[in-house]
């Protein structure tokens, strides 16, 4: 009943279970992206490009019991695949989202993201689907928080720290830094190096530090 | 000393946002929670893990994009783990509830954070918020990754943790466990890198980190002109 799935989807297409065929969510998919019915998807609801697979959970579900709790622990324990849980959140299944929730990212480490409808879950499923073709696209600017910062120059950075020494201040500190060069010298710097750049009451202090 | 307790730390700025979810950690769940100027994140929950809490309405305005996304960069650049909790924003005395309408720019967003991998969980109100922080804290200190070490250093280890804390890439959690594991900057400086990987409890990239920028090599030339004032 588990298919682990090593199933290859193509970018922008989605693999539904064949149990969604002509429900409203499939229905708002098609035309949107390309949707493939296939049997035998298991636990899986639809197979999303980039090795990640929907396992939908219907305020029905909520409400009828643990029999989706069980389907999400059998799904964690077979697959290595990424699970994205989506939930359908409504005024009646409310009360039944925190347990759901402690469940699925906090004990299984899975993605769960709730939704007020169908409707919504196929909004939803269509940016995924977007996300993993821009992902593929490299490109750094519809990818806001993967993108890595420059790393800035670390001499300002270095100046900073090396003036949270007591007894330094910005010109002593440059001083210092022209002098030795690192931190790792300036650590290891002897006292009597350290007269002669900043005078004895300094050198002491921080050597003391 | 170790806690019993798992610790947790609070940015000074959530006292006035997040009052609530401060007063809860502390009475109903009975943890430890130290104000401090955090600066990257909202809080920490151990020694790799920053969560951030969002107001839903904050991810849903495409005017936020630029900020939440910097912010998130920085989170990234500093810790190993991040989690953003989306909390329901409150409804004002005397203000009707208004509807949640979701927008394709709202699913964009947490499709991008699924995709950095950062990991979400939703809350409907502070109380909410606290009790996630409370069992996050309780997951982090099952896996050993809680912050034990004492959270209020004085006198000289005051003026140790400053320094630390200077240093870029590295979060108030870590330069709290190199004042605890190290005796001065000297021994930190002439740590290896795994060395400073097991005392400051950081990743391997990260603590490589550390060690590239003790022994950088100062370069005037490399200072921005002309050179900033009043930047300590």
């Amino acid at each position: 009943p588990v298919t682990a799935g090593s199933i290859v989807v193509p970018y922008g297409h989605v693999i539904g279970n064949e149990k969604w065929r002509g429900s409203e969510v499939a229905q708002r998919l098609q035309g949107k992206v390309r949707l493939i019915f296939e049997d035998g998807l298991g636990l899986v609801d639809f197979h999303l490009p980039n090795r990640t697979c929907i396992l939908l959970i219907s305020e029905a579900d909520l409400v009828a019991g643990d029999e989706f709790k069980r389907r999400l622990v059998r799904f964690r324990n077979a697959s290595s695949l990424r699970g994205i849980v989506i939930v359908e959140k409504t005024q009646i299944s409310d009360q039944y989202y925190s347990g759901v929730q402690k469940l699925a990212v906090l004990e299984l480490g899975m993605v769960l993201l709730p939704v007020a409808n169908q409707g919504e879950a196929s909004q939803l499923i269509i940016q995924l689907v977007s996300s993993c073709v821009r992902e593929q696209s490299r490109d750094r600017g519809s990818r806001p928080f993967l993108g890595k910062q420059r790393a800035p120059a670390a001499e300002p950075a270095l100046l900073r720290a090396v003036q949270r020494i007591p007894g330094l201040g910005r010109a002593k500190a440059l001083l210092l830094l022209r002098r030795f060069g690192s931190i790792h010298r300036l650590c290891n710097a002897a006292l009597a190096e350290l007269e002669p750049v900043v005078g004895q009451a300094v050198a002491q202090q921080i050597h003391a530090f | 000393p170790h806690s019993p307790s798992p610790c947790i730390l609070a940015d000074s700025r959530e006292i006035s946002s997040g009052p609530e979810v401060i007063s809860c950690l502390r009475a109903v769940h009975g943890l430890r929670v130290q104000i401090c100027s955090l600066g990257t994140s909202d809080y920490m929950v151990s020694s790799r893990l920053a969560v951030d809490r969002l107001l839903q309405s904050e991810l849903q305005s495409p005017g936020n994009r630029n900020k939440l996304s910097q912010r998130l960069q920085r989170l990234r650049s500093v810790f190993e783990r991040i989690c953003v909790i989306v909390e329901t924003d409150r409804v004002r005395p005397g203000e009707t509830s208004r509807l949640f309408q979701r927008t394709q720019y709202y699913d964009g967003v947490l499709s991008a954070l699924v995709q950095a991998g950062i990991r979400i969980l939703f809350s409907s109100c502070q109380e909410e918020t606290a009790a996630l922080l409370k069992d996050l804290a309780l997951l982090e200190h099952r896996k050993d990754a809680a912050i034990q070490v004492p959270t209020e250093p004085e006198g000289h280890q005051r003026e140790l943790l400053n320094f630390y804390l200077s240093i870029p890439s590295l979060s108030y959690g870590a330069a709290l466990n190199l004042c605890h594991s190290f005796s001065s900057i000297t021994a930190v400086a002439n740590s290896s890198v795994p060395a400073l990987a097991a005392g400051a409890r950081l990743s391997r990239p990260q603590a490589e980190e550390l060690h590239r920028f003790l022994h950088h090599d100062f370069d005037l030339q490399l200072l921005p002109q002309p050179l900033p004032k009043g930047k300590s």
